[in-house]
Order: structure tokens, then C-alpha cells, then sequence
């Protein structure tokens, strides 16, 4: 019984960290896609942009309502705290979501399409901006009491570390949409991506330069962690391989790989997972409140590994399975019938 | 004024809000998605192109509410955390497992393969195409399962005790098949499946009223009336054990959905108020239509009380629920709404047995065709209210006997709360009005009746003779190069 109280909990941690690292990847280049079509010129784009999401954009939003899900089953003490400190970018990001989803299907039926491709635009802009603050105020902490309930206050996420967050978070997303759209599209509109993945690796870099050194500087919690042997080795090296994830990213859009970028990109975004999560773990509220404080019973985590823990490899096949239906590139702005 | 500073009365009245606005879209999905099984099975069988454009047709309507309900979801799932806080806390051992399971049995299966589904016909073969179809419709009922599991819960708790303010499961499977869990699922399950049912009907009704295709719109009215004449009477009776069950479980519900005030006591007949203006302050009703020693037989069937049905009056005002108006109302106006289905649906079949809806006179029947208009909205209405007796008769309670309302909500500054219910209100207002404005319009354009047909080879004339017509591209992407 003892083993379970520390094991359950962690096999539930990793378990959410997944889901959360999918939702990033999937929705990331879902919401990158959208904040880039607020730079497209023309109509035929716009539509390519969104043909190239309209049969996956809600399965990848659905990996969020899943990892919110499990962490309401799985850490019920958590899923409370975090989302009641965090009221305001929970509901920019919720706005966001609502003008982006029903833009799709408006969009299509709509003579004024102007109005729905700026839902769109701005929809996924203000979902990724709500994501990025409410990020930075978990990394930063949030004030609890003894008992792990929210005592700070409504204002307590917005911070210069959270915007940093926020516009780095950003970054990324745009980052991942541009080399997607490098992969899923031909000429002109893959050209124009190509120097917008450039760009994005850029000022993703600039972001993640400037978290990496404030970080240990601003939170004594971080710097303890950073520097405790024998994860400063594992922490030292993580910088030097982004760096060199970030050259070889930059090197396969020099050379116009399509597929490379996407992969490497992919691979930056597990590099930055990692990191996190051993800042974090064995925390869920950095610096506050335990994985293993904030658990359900050892039943429950149980019985969500049967309901939910072995439904993961046959949501991932069929996940996959419509990927690859719809394989290739996509040049049509239209839906088909 | 006084509502606006309180912010728990301000997270009610936003959760109410949500609910009320998700509901009717998915209503419409879970249940329409059968359909589309339905006729695209036909189409399969029958290889008659018109079941190949019906599937096409109404899943536009498919789609848009999908959306739609997509977008107001979300908020529903992360509210329990933001304005509930206390409540996640106290029930998240299961109450948050099953949130869960509803969004990796449902959810993920549903948008999996809703994009095979809408964009695949010619992507995969028509097995795989048929196979999603089902799959889609299979999550989208799962929802339903799951949700009303969770909700069921609220009203019946099972399984577990509170303990130190938590509730700590001992038998999942018990709190899973709580009592009200079976009937919940099936009532709500034809809910959505009647609401669609006469959607689809209605819609199908306008056509033939204007004369427009219908041949092809017979086709999707006798489909529905063929599975309402199950469908309706069967909802009656899973809404007659629900009412059953409330008599067993909840009293303080039972006698709000009832108006009763007083004590009734078991083994003797009692009256049943069949209209009323119930007046909390006085604690009576003001005025009411009675049937004498009625009551019985409305809850059981029985002339006599198998056990007491309790008046408000038995409680503090604080243990019983306030909008007795309010429930007792809806309450009438969903059993009204149901008949109202069966009785048209009779009618309807009698027509069909008298071979009235035929093809080429079925447009005669134009008092008939003008009922399913009608009751083209009233699902929405019946479920609406469904609800507002289900979750306002529940209250003081959030989970019945155990948690109050006002314990379960989080402590949040009432200007938050302000500003996203005005939010809300002010944007679902536009979705509504861009939703209704958008269903005319697919409804307006109407079928394309000359999509290309798989496995049927297009005669095309060897001179094109409008050369300056526009003709989309319907290929796939592919082709197109």
C-alpha cells in the first residue's frame, strides 16, 4: 500500500504529462496555423490554411479536454486550485477556443468570410496568449493555505515572467504551425512558410534564452532544483542540446527539407517538456502542494487506469489512423462535398 | 443590486447559462448521428443514390452544430474547476474519473472520426466509411452515457460517504449504477434521438410544403416517423419510471414538480393539481385545477399512495427548493411536448396506413406537414425543461442529501464572475444568431442533388454547353492537380 500511495500518482503524472505534451504538438501547430493565417494576404490561403485543419482540429483540442479531464479524476485538489487562481486566463483562453471552433464550419457557410477568418486568427492568437499566461503563473507559483486552496488573487498570473512565458509560448506555436505547413503544402504558400519557421525559430530561441536565465535568477524554488546534484549535469546539457536542435532545425529549412522541420521542431518541444518536468515533478503546483497531496484515493487512480490508461494505445491508432487517411498535401481551399 | 455583488449566485446563474446554450447542440449530433447510420446503411443496401445525398445533406447540419458544441463544451468542463472549485475537491474520486472517461470513450472517438466521416468519402473504402459513421454516432452516445452517469450521481449518490468533506468511493460500480443512472441514460438517450427525429422531419416537412424535392423528402420523413412510432411512445414511458424514481428518491423535488404543499399520506388517494400558480411565501398554491384523487395514478398507476408523498411545507425553506413555479412548469410543458410528439406521430402513421404520404400526394397533407414544423423546435424546449427539473428540483443540493449549493462554489471577487456571465451571454447571443442564420441558409440552398455518385460513371456531353458556368471541383484534392 505504501509503494501504491508514491506509484499511482506518479504513473498518473506521466500519464497527463503525455497527454499534455500531444495537446502542445497537436493543438501547437493547430493554433500556430491560426495565428499564421492572420498574416495571409488572400482568401485561397486562408482557405488552404484551414482545409489543412478542419478533419483534425477538434480531435487535437480534445487532448486537452482529456488531460483537464484526468487531472479533475486523478488530482481533484489540483484541477481546483489551478483553475480557480487562474479565473481570467482560463476564460481568455475558453473565449479564444469558442470564436476559433465555430469559425471552421462559418467560415464555410459565410458570404463575409472576413469576419470569420479574423475569429479565427484572433480565436487561436488569444487561446495559445490565455495558455501562455496560465503557464506562466503555475511556473511561478500560486499562492495556496495549508489546506492547498487558492488564497492569492484574481491578478496574481499576470506578471512580467508570465508574459515572457506567454509571447515565448507563442513563438513556438507559430513555430510548429509554419513548419506543419511546410510539410502539408506546395509551393508559394510552403515558401512563405519556410521564412516564417526561420523567423519563428528565431525569436523562439530569444524566449527561451531569456526563461532559461531568468528562471534560476527570479525563483530560489528553481535555482535549488537546477543545481542539486545529480540532475545539474542532466540540466547543464539541456541548453547545449536545444541549441543544437534549434541549428539543425534552422540547416533543414536552409536546405528546404518538408518533413525534417516538423520532426525537429517535435523534437525541441519533448527537449522543453523534459526540462519542465523535472523542474517540476514531484510537484503539480511548483514549490506548493505534491503530486502525492493532491492524488485521489489509490481506487480511483486505479480505476482510471482500466477506464481511461487502456483506452491510450487505441485512441493513439485511430488518432493515427485518420493522419493517415488524410496524408499528403493539401492544395484545395475547399472542403469537398 | 443585491444578485450581481454575490458571486455564487452570479456562478449559478453562468453555469445555468452554459448549460442551457451547450445542451441544444449536441442534442442534435448525438441523436442525428443515428440517423446518418440509418441512411447510410440504406444507402449501402439499397444503392439508391438519394440515401447517398441524405447522408450528405443533413450531415451539414451535423457538422455545424458539432461545432458548435465543440466550442460551448469546453466551458462546461472547466467551469467544475474555476466557479466549483470546492466542489472538484470534495467529489473529484469520482465524479472527475468519469469527466474522464466521458472525454476518452466519447469525445476522442467522436472527433476521430468525424473527419473520415465529413471528408473521406472518397478517402477510404465504403466499409471504412460506414464503419466511422457508426463510430461517431457510438461516441457521441457514449457522452450521453458518461454524462448522465456523472449527473445521476448528483442526484443519487452512491457508492462511497462523505468523510471529512470528501467523498470517498467504496464500490465504483455501485456509484456508477446509481439508482437513477439506467433510467437517466435512456431518457436521455431518446431525447436527443426524438429531438432529432422531429428536426429532421420538420426540416423535411418545410420542403414539401414549398414542393420542393419531394420525392427525396418523403424519403427522410418516413425514416423518422418509421422511428418515432418506436421512439415516442417508448420516451413516455422511460419519462413515467424517471418521474417514478424521483417519487422514491427525491421528495423534495417530487413535491415541487407536484406543487404539493401538504402531507399526503401512503395507502389513501390523493389529489393532483393539474394547473396551479404556487406562491412560496404563502406556502400554498394561489389558485389550482385539481383532479380529484389523481395523484396515484399518475405516479404508479395505482389509485392509492404506495408510500407518502411529502409536501414543501415538511422542510425549511433553506432544504427545499425555491423555483417551484419554475419546476412545476416545466415539468408540464416537457410531458405536453411529448404527447404532443406521440399524437402527431399517430396521426401521422395513420396517414401513412391510409397511403396519404406517397410521393405524389403527401404535399396535399398540409395541416399534417405543418405539425412536424412545429414540432420542429419543441425537442428543445421538452429537453430544456427536462433539465431545469432535473438540476433546479435538485436543489438546495448540488450532490442531493450531501453538498449544498452554496458550499460548492468557489470564492471568486463578484466582478469576475460579472464579466464572464456577460461575456458569455453577449457572445453565445451571437452564436445563436449566427447558428439559426446559417442552418436557414444550408436549409435554404437545400440538397445538391447532383453531387457525383461513387460507382456510378458520370455522362458527361462530349461539348461542354455553358462553358461560362462555374463548376466546383468535387474530386478529390489530388485530382485536382
Amino acid at each position: 500500500m505504501e509503494t501504491l500511495q508514491y506509484f499511482l500518482p506518479q504513473v498518473w503524472f506521466v500519464i497527463l504529462a503525455f497527454f499534455l505534451f500531444l495537446y502542445v504538438i497537436l493543438d501547437g501547430f493547430d493554433l500556430g496555423v491560426g495565428i499564421l493565417s492572420l498574416t495571409s494576404s488572400d482568401e485561397q490561403r486562408r482557405g488552404i490554411l484551414m482545409t489543412s485543419l478542419s478533419n483534425i482540429w477538434d480531435a487535437n483540442e480534445t487532448w486537452l479536454v482529456l488531460m483537464a479531464g484526468g487531472l479533475f479524476g486523478a488530482f481533484p485538489l489540483a484541477y481546483s486550485t489551478i483553475l480557480n487562481a487562474l479565473y481570467i486566463p482560463i476564460l481568455i483562453m475558453i473565449f479564444g477556443f469558442i470564436f476559433r471552433g465555430v469559425a471552421f464550419e462559418f467560415r464555410e457557410l459565410s458570404q463575409r468570410k472576413i469576419f470569420w477568418n479574423l475569429a479565427f486568427g484572433v480565436g487561436s492568437f488569444t487561446a495559445a496568449l490565455g495558455q501562455g499566461f496560465a503557464l506562466g503563473a503555475v511556473l511561478k507559483g500560486i499562492k495556496v493555505d495549508e489546506t492547498g486552496h487558492f488564497i492569492g488573487s484574481t491578478w496574481d498570473w499576470l506578471s512580467l515572467p508570465s508574459i515572457l512565458v506567454a509571447l515565448t509560448l507563442i513563438q513556438g506555436y507559430v513555430l510548429i504551425g509554419s513548419t506543419y505547413l511546410v510539410w502539408k503544402t506546395t509551393g508559394e504558400l510552403q515558401n512563405t512558410h519556410y521564412k516564417t519557421g526561420k523567423l519563428a525559430a528565431w525569436t523562439t530561441l530569444i524566449g527561451a534564452v531569456f526563461i532559461t536565465i531568468t528562471t534560476p535568477i527570479i525563483y530560489e524554488g528553481a535555482r535549488m532544483r537546477l543545481f542539486q546534484q545529480p540532475l545539474v549535469y542532466i540540466f547543464a546539457l539541456i541548453p547545449v542540446l536545444g541549441v543544437w536542435l534549434i541549428w539543425q532545425l534552422l540547416q533543414s529549412l536552409n536546405r528546404k527539407e518538408e518533413r525534417a522541420p516538423f520532426i525537429w521542431t517535435i523534437l525541441l518541444f519533448v527537449l522543453t517538456f523534459l526540462g519542465l518536468g523535472l523542474i517540476i515533478f514531484p510537484y503539480i503546483i511548483p514549490r506548493q502542494i505534491t503530486i502525492y497531496e493532491a492524488a485521489a484515493d489509490p481506487s480511483s487512480l486505479v480505476i482510471m487506469i482500466i477506464f481511461i490508461g487502456f483506452l491510450i494505445p487505441v485512441m493513439l491508432f485511430y488518432n493515427l489512423y485518420q493522419y493517415i487517411v488524410f496524408r499528403g498535401k493539401v492544395t484545395g481551399g475547399e472542403y469537398g462535398e | 443590486m443585491e444578485l450581481l455583488s454575490d458571486s455564487i449566485v452570479l456562478s449559478r446563474m453562468q453555469f445555468a447559462l452554459t448549460a442551457i446554450f451547450h445542451i441544444l447542440w449536441p442534442v442534435l449530433t448525438t441523436g442525428m448521428g443515428i440517423y446518418l447510420v440509418i441512411v447510410e446503411g440504406l444507402w449501402l443496401k439499397t444503392r439508391n443514390p438519394d440515401y447517398y445525398l441524405h447522408a450528405h445533406f443533413w450531415s451539414k447540419f451535423y457538422v455545424l452544430n458539432f461545432g458548435i458544441g465543440v466550442a460551448t463544451g469546453i466551458p462546461m468542463e472547466f467551469q467544475f474547476g474555476t466557479n466549483w472549485a470546492p466542489f472538484s475537491e470534495a467529489v473529484g474520486n469520482f465524479f472527475g474519473s468519469v469527466i474522464g472517461f466521458e472525454a476518452s470513450w466519447a469525445f476522442m472517438l467522436e472527433a476521430a472520426f468525424l473527419g473520415i466521416m465529413l471528408f473521406g468519402w472518397e478517402r477510404v473504402n465504403p466499409t471504412i466509411h460506414y464503419l466511422s459513421t457508426i463510430l461517431v454516432a457510438v461516441g457521441a452516445n457514449l457522452s450521453t452515457l458518461w454524462i448522465l452517469t456523472a449527473n445521476s450521481w448528483m442526484q443519487t449518490p452512491a457508492g462511497g460517504e462523505l468523510v471529512n468533506g470528501k467523498f470517498v468511493v467504496h464500490d465504483y460500480f455501485e456509484a456508477i449504477l446509481n439508482p437513477f443512472m439506467i433510467n437517466s441514460v435512456l431518457h436521455m438517450f431518446f431525447a436527443t434521438l426524438e429531438t432529432s427525429l422531429f428536426v429532421i422531419g420538420g426540416i423535411s416537412a418545410w420542403y414539401i410544403l414549398q414542393r420542393r424535392n419531394t420525392a427525396f423528402f418523403s424519403k427522410s420523413l418516413k425514416i423518422v416517423l418509421a422511428a418515432a412510432i418506436a421512439v415516442a411512445p417508448l420516451q413516455i414511458y422511460i419519462g413515467h419510471l424517471s418521474g417514478e424514481q424521483v417519487y422514491h428518491y427525491q421528495p423534495t423535488k417530487l413535491a415541487a414538480m407536484e406543487a404539493q404543499w401538504k402531507f399526503s399520506p401512503a395507502g389513501k388517494p390523493a389529489d393532483w393539481s393539474l394547473l396551479a400558480i404556487p406562491n412560496a411565501k404563502a406556502e400554498k398554491n394561489d389558485w389550482e385545477i385539481t383532479i380529484p384523487n389523481a395523484l396515484g395514478y399518475i405516479l404508479e398507476f395505482k389509485q392509492n399512495l404506495s408510500q407518502p408523498v411529502r409536501g414543501l411545507k415538511e422542510w425549511k425553506p433553506e432544504d427545499r427548493p425555491k423555483m417551484v413555479g419554475l419546476i412545476y412548469y416545466s415539468f408540464r410543458i416537457m410531458i405536453g411536448i411529448g404527447f404532443f410528439f406521440a399524437g402527431l406521430m399517430l396521426l401521422s402513421s395513420l396517414q401513412w396506413l391510409r397511403g396519404k404520404l406517397s410521393a405524389d400526394n403527401i404535399s396535399q397533407q398540409r395541416w399534417l406537414m405543418w405539425g412536424w414544423v412545429f414540432a420542429a423546435p419543441l425537442g428543445y424546449i421538452a429537453v430544456e425543461s427536462g433539465w431545469i427539473v432535473r438540476c433546479v428540483g435538485r436543489q438546495p443540493w448540488v450532490l442531493y442529501g450531501q453538498i449544498r449549493t452554496v458550499d460548492a462554489a468557489s470564492h471568486l471577487p463578484a466582478s469576475n464572475v460579472l464579466v464572464s456571465l456577460t461575456s458569455f451571454t453577449t457572445v453565445y447571443t451571437l452564436l445563436f444568431i449566427a447558428a439559426l442564420y446559417f442552418s436557414s441558409r444550408i436549409i435554404r440552398t437545400g440538397p445538391n442533388l447532383d453531387l457525383p455518385i461513387p460507382g456510378v460513371e458520370i455522362t458527361k456531353p462530349a461539348v461542354d454547353t455553358t462553358p461560362a458556368e462555374f463548376v466546383p471541383d468535387e474530386r478529390p484534392v489530388e485530382a485536382q492537380q
